[in-house]
C-alpha cells in the first residue's frame, strides 16, 4: 500500500515564548517527562516531540522551547514562524516578565500575520503566591482584550501544565480544520482527497 | 568407674588428651603381654592412618596450590591483556584528542587573524576557501564575500523532519558568516566531491537543539522558513561541537557587526535583546611584531626537505629538534611573528611526513625483502620513539616480527620423521622469537603499554604455533611416545621465554590438553588389544632364550629400563616368565615412561587412569587363564607371573612414580591390592605381604 515505513499521525508545533527564567523550560519538562528541574540554565533553543492522545486521536506535538532573547531579530522572526501555537509565558512572580508578554505578543502577531494565531497567556508559578507581583484580574484583562484565554499554572506542582498544552493542541487543530474548509470550500473534500492522497501514496 | 578408652580418632585428637595420664591409665588397667600388644597394634593402624591422611592431605594442598599458581598466572596474561586494551583506547583517545585541537587551531586562527593585517587575513582564507572550492562544485561564490573565513567542516545526515526517515548524506560547512549545504558528487567521474547545495546566513539562521525527536538521536534543527531541515550527527559530542561553533560563530559576527548595529538596537526596546553585547570586548589593537631569526632557522624546512628525500632521517630529526627548541625559546618569550608561524607551521608538516616515512620503513611489504630482519628498523623505530610515537612504531613493529616468524617457519621443511620436524621448527620458533624479545625490549626498554602489547603478541604467535604443531603431531599413527618426545621438546623450548619474564607454558599445557588426553586414551585402548592378543597366544611356559648371549642381553635391555631380572633366570637359557609377560613388562615401562614426562596437575587423572586400567587388563588376562587352566604346573607358573606383576613390576613402576612427583600412584596401589587375593594360594608370604600394602 504505502511506500513509507509509517504514516505519522498530525504534528502540531507549539513554541513556549516569554522572558528569561520564567518556566518555559520547566512547564516543556514537566509536561514531556513529568519531571520538576530545580537549577536554572538558561535555554538556546531546544525541541522536543512526543505522541499523544488529543481527544481520542493519535497526534504528534513538537514543543520549541526558546531563549529569553535572541541577538538577530531575524533568527528570532524565523523561530515564531515555524509555530503553529504559541504559549507566552510569564511569572505571576515577576512584573516585568509580565510586561515584556506585550512585545512578544506583537512580534507574533506581525510575524504570523495572523489576529486569530493561536495563543494562551500563562501565569506559571502560580504555587508562590506569597510572592504574587500579577494579580490574576490584570493578566485576565489582558488576555480578554487580545482575546485569547488565560491560565495560571504551576511546573513545580503541575497545576494545569496538562491543560495549557492540550488547550492550545485543540486550538491549532481547529485552526487547521478551518483554513482546510476555506481552502478547499467544504471539509468533507478535504477529507476524501487526504484519503485519496493516502492511497496513492 | 571407667576403664581407659580404646585409641580413637577423636580420643587422641581431643584438646584435653594427656598422653602421660593415658598411658599411666593403660598400664593400671591392662594385664598381660597379649592385651597390650594388641593395643599396640590399635595405635599402630592408627598412626599409619594418620600418615596417610596426611600424605594425602599434603598432596590435595599441593594440587590446590598448583591449581592457585596455575590462575595467577592466567590472570596476569589477562591483565596483560586488559592493560593492552586500554592503551589502543588511550591512544585512540588522544588522536581523537588531536584531531579536535587540529580544528580548535583553525578557530583559534580565525581570532588571531583580527589582529593581523587584512592582507594576511585574507592570504590565509584564500588558501583555505581554494580548498573548498576544489572540492565543491558550483560554490564560487563563497570567495567574494570578503572577511569570510572557514571555520568547521563535516558529515551530516539530513532527515526528513516529518516522516522521521534519514533523506541523504549532506557535507556542510560553517563559515564566519554563513552555513553552506553541499551534497555529495552522484558523478563518480567527477574531479569534485560535493554539489552544492545552498548557503544561509547565520544572521537568519534559526538552529535549534533537538532533545527529543523518538528514535532520531544527536539532531539537530534549521528553521528556513517555511521549511525545517532536521540534520543528525555522528554523536552528541559532534552535534554539541556543530551547535557551539555556530554560536561561537555567530557571537563573534555579532560583535564585529557592534558598530553598525548599534543605533538600531538602542531604538529598539525589545525584550529579545541581548544583554552581553553591552559587555562584549573592545577590539584589542594590532600589534606587529618583526624579528631577526637566525638564517639557520628560516632555512630548516628546506635542510629537512632534503634530510627527507635523501633519507638521511637521523639528520632531520635533529633537525626537528633544533627548530623546536627555538621554538619553544621565543614563544616562551612571547615574541610571536608571522615567519615563525609560518615556519612552525612548516617544521610541523615535516614533521609528520617524516614520520610517514619511518612507518613506510617498518611496514609489511611483499615487495621489500626482509634480510636485514629486525635490526634493520632500529633507526627507524629509535627514531619514531624520539617522534613520541612509539605505539605505532610498536605495532609496525611486532606486524613484521610475525611476518618474519611465518617466512622462516615456511622454510622448515616437512622431511624426516615428525620428531625431527618437531625439534627443527620449534627450535625456529623460540629462537626467533628470543631473538625478538631481545629486539624489543632494546627498541622500548620501557614503555608498559608497549610491553604489554609484546606479551598479547607472543601469546598469539604461540597459539599460531601451538595449533600447527597439534596438526602436525597428534595424528593416529603417531606414537606415543612420539608425541611425547615432541611435547616435551617445545616444553623446554617455551622455558627459554622465561629469561624474558614470559611463561607461557600454562597456556601452551592448556592449548594440548584435550589432544593429550585423546592420545593418552588412545594408547591405552592399543595397548590393551595388544595385551589381550598375546596372553591368547601364550602357552605357560618359561622363555627358552637359547643362547646365554641372548639370555644376557635380554637381562641387559630390562636392566637398562632400571629393572633387574636375574632371579627369574633358571639354568642358561630360561627365564621363569611367560612371554606375554615379558612383553607387557616393556611395553608398561614405556608407557610408564611417557606418561610421568607429560604430568602436568591437569593431566593427573588421565595419566593415572591409563597406567591403571592397561596394569589391570594384564592381570585381569592373567586371572582369567588361571581359571580356566587345569594343570597344576601352568597353575603355579601363571600365579607366580602374577606375584611377578604384583610384587616387583607394581613395586618398581610405584618406585618411578613416587621418583617424579614425590607420592605414589593411589589409584594403582588400590588396583593392584584389589588382585592381591589371587596370590593366596601360594602360602608363601615374601616382604610384600598384604599388611604391607
Ligand atoms: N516554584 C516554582 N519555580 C519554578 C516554576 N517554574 C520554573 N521554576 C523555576 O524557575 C527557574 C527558571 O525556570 P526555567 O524553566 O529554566 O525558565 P525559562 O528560562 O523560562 O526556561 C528554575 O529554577 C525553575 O526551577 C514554578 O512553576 N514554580
Ligand atoms: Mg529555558
Amino acid at each position: 500500500m504505502s511506500k513509507k515505513p509509517t504514516v505519522q499521525p498530525a504534528l502540531h508545533k507549539v513554541i513556549m515564548v516569554g522572558s528569561g527564567g520564567v518556566g518555559k523550560s520547566a512547564l516543556t519538562l514537566q509536561f514531556m517527562y513529568d519531571e520538576f528541574v530545580e537549577d536554572y540554565e538558561p535555554t538556546k533553543a531546544d525541541s522536543y516531540r512526543k505522541k499523544i492522545l488529543l481527544d481520542g486521536e493519535e497526534v504528534q506535538i513538537d514543543i520549541l522551547d526558546t531563549a529569553g532573547q535572541e541577538d538577530y531579530a531575524a533568527i528570532r522572526d524565523n523561530y515564531f514562524r515555524s509555530g503553529e501555537g504559541f504559549l507566552c509565558i510569564f511569572s505571576i512572580t515577576e512584573d516585568e516578565s509580565f510586561q515584556a508578554t506585550q512585545e512578544f505578543r506583537e512580534q507574533i502577531l506581525r510575524v504570523k500575520n495572523d489576529d486569530n494565531i493561536p495563543f494562551l497567556l500563562v501565569g506559571n508559578k502560580c504555587d508562590l503566591e506569597e510572592k504574587r507581583k500579577v494579580t490574576f484580574q490584570e493578566a485576565q484583562d489582558r488576555a480578554n482584550k487580545w482575546g485569547v484565554p488565560y491560565v495560571e499554572t504551576s511546573a513545580k506542582t503541575r497545576e494545569h501544565v496538562d491543560k495549557v498544552f492540550f488547550d492550545l493542541m485543540r486550538e491549532i487543530r481547529a485552526r487547521k480544520k478551518d483554513e482546510n474548509k476555506t481552502n478547499n470550500g467544504r471539509g468533507k473534500d478535504k477529507n476524501k482527497k487526504k484519503k485519496l492522497k493516502c492511497t496513492i501514496l | 568407674m571407667d576403664g581407659p578408652k580404646e585409641p580413637t580418632f577423636p580420643l587422641l585428637s581431643s584438646p584435653d588428651f594427656v598422653p602421660e595420664k593415658y598411658v599411666r591409665d593403660i598400664s593400671q588397667n591392662y594385664v598381660g603381654g597379649l592385651e597390650l600388644q594388641l593395643l599396640k597394634k590399635k595405635i599402630q593402624t592408627l598412626s599409619d592412618e594418620t600418615n596417610n591422611n596426611l600424605k594425602r592431605n599434603v598432596y590435595q594442598n599441593y594440587v590446590q596450590f598448583i591449581e592457585a599458581a596455575k590462575e595467577i598466572s592466567h590472570l596476569e596474561g589477562e591483565m596483560y591483556q586488559l592493560s593492552h586494551l586500554l592503551s589502543e583506547q588511550r591512544s585512540l583517545l588522544t588522536s581523537l584528542m588531536n584531531s579536535s585541537i587540529l580544528e580548535d587551531q583553525t578557530h583559534i586562527k580565525v581570532h588571531k587573524h583580527e589582529k593581523m593585517d587584512e592582507q594576511d587575513v585574507e592570504e590565509e582564507n584564500k588558501l583555505k576557501l581554494a580548498t573548498i572550492l576544489e572540492k565543491v562544485e558550483g560554490c564560487k561564490d563563497i570567495v567574494e564575500v570578503e572577511g569570510r573565513t572557514f571555520i568547521h567542516e563535516g558529515d551530516l545526515l539530513e532527515i526528513d523532519a516529518t516522516e522521521n526517515m534519514a533523506l541523504k548524506f549532506v557535507h556542510v560547512y560553517l563559515f564566519s558568516d554563513s552555513l553552506m549545504i553541499t551534497n555529495r558528487n552522484s558523478n563518480p567521474r567527477s574531479l569534485t566531491r560535493f554539489t552544492y547545495e545552498s548557503i544561509y546566513e547565520l544572521s537568519s539562521l534559526a538552529v535549534v537543539n533537538v532533545r527529543d525527536m523518538g528514535n532520531i538521536k544527536h539532531a539537530f534543527k534549521l528553521l528556513i522558513f517555511p521549511d525545517t531541515r532536521v540534520f543528525q550527527c555522528s554523536s552528541n559530542a559532534s552535534k554539541k561541537e556543530w551547535l557551539d561553533k555556530i554560536d561561537q560563530a555567530k557571537k563573534s559576527k555579532l560583535a564585529s557587526e557592534q558598530p553598525k548595529r548599534e543605533s538600531l538596537l538602542v531604538e529598539k526596546t525589545s525584550p529579545a535583546r541581548m544583554t552581553f553585547i553591552e559587555s562584549s570586548h573592545e577590539e584589542e589593537p594590532v600589534i606587529k611584531i618583526i624579528i631577526n631569526h637566525p638564517e639557520w632557522f628560516l632555512d630548516i624546512p628546506d635542510e629537512l626537505d632534503v634530510c627527507i628525500a635523501q633519507r638521511q632521517f637521523e639528520e632531520a630529526v635533529n633537525y626537528l629538534n633544533k627548530a623546536q627548541m627555538y621554538i619553544n625559546k621565543t614563544t616562551d618569550h612571547q615574541q610571536i611573528d608571522m615567519a615563525l608561524t609560518e615556519i612552525r607551521e612548516k617544521v610541523e608538516q615535516k614533521r609528520n611526513s617524516l614520520i610517514e616515512m619511518l612507518m613506510k620503513e617498518l611496514e609489511v611489504n611483499p615487495e621489500k625483502s626482509l634480510q636485514g630482519g629486525l635490526r634493520a628498523t632500529r633507526t627507524a623505530v629509535r627514531l619514531l620513539n624520539q617522534l613520541g610515537r612509539s605505539t605505532q612504531a610498536c605495532d609496525l613493529f611486532l606486524k613484521l616480527c610475525s611476518n618474519i616468524l611465518k617466512l622462516q617457519c615456511k622454510r622448515v621443511k616437512r622431511e624426516g620423521s615428525t620428531t625431527i620436524y618437531v625439534r627443527h621448527l620449534s627450535s625456529v620458533v623460540f629462537t626467533n622469537m628470543c631473538s625478538m624479545s631481545d629486539e624489543f625490549l632494546r627498541a622500548f626498554p620501557d614503555s608498559t603499554d608497549c610491553a604489554s602489547a609484546y606479551v598479547v603478541w607472543a601469546s598469539g604467535e604461540l597459539s599460531l604455533f601451538t595449533t600447527h604443531f597439534a596438526k602436525q603431531v597428534f595424528m593416529p599413527q603417531t606414537s606415543l611416545s612420539t608425541i611425547t618426545e615432541c611435547v616435551e621438546l617445545v616444553r623446554i623450548q617455551c622455558e627459554k621465554l622465561y629469561s624474558y619474564g614470559i611463561d607461557f607454558r600454562y597456556q601452551l599445557d592448556g592449548t594440548l590438553r584435550a589432544s593429550l588426553n585423546k592420545a593418552l586414551s588412545d594408547a591405552k585402548d592399543k595397548l590393551i588389544d595388544s595385551i589381550k592378543l598375546r596372553v591368547s597366544e601364550d602357552k605357560w611356559i618359561p622363555i627358552n632364550l637359547k643362547t646365554k648371549s641372548a639370555l644376557a642381553r635380554c637381562l641387559q635391555e630390562y636392566a637398562q629400563m632400571g629393572l633387574k631380572l636375574d632371579i627369574y633366570v633358571t639354568g642358561d637359557v630360561w627365564l621363569q616368565l611367560t612371554p606375554s609377560n615379558l612383553a607387557f613388562t616393556k611395553a608398561f615401562l614405556i608407557l610408564l615412561e611417557d606418561c610421568l614426562k607429560l604430568k602436568t596437575t591437569e593431566l593427573l587423572y588421565t595419566i593415572d587412569d591409563t597406567l591403571c586400567k592397561v596394569f589391570e587388563a594384564q592381570i585381569r588376562c592373567y586371572e582369567h587363564a588361571l581359571r580356566n587352566e587345569s594343570q597344576h604346573e601352568q597353575r603355579q607358573f601363571i600365579v607366580k607371573n602374577i606375584e611377578f606383576l604384583l610384587m616387583v613390576l607394581y613395586e618398581f613402576a610405584q618406585k618411578k612414580y613416587r621418583e617424579n612427583s614425590g607420592y605414589e600412584c593411589e589409584q594403582l596401589n588400590k588396583t593392584a591390592t584389589e588382585f592381591l587375593g589371587l596370590l593366596k594360594g601360594r602360602g608363601t608370604k615374601t616382604k610384600y605381604s598384604s599388611e604391607f600394602l
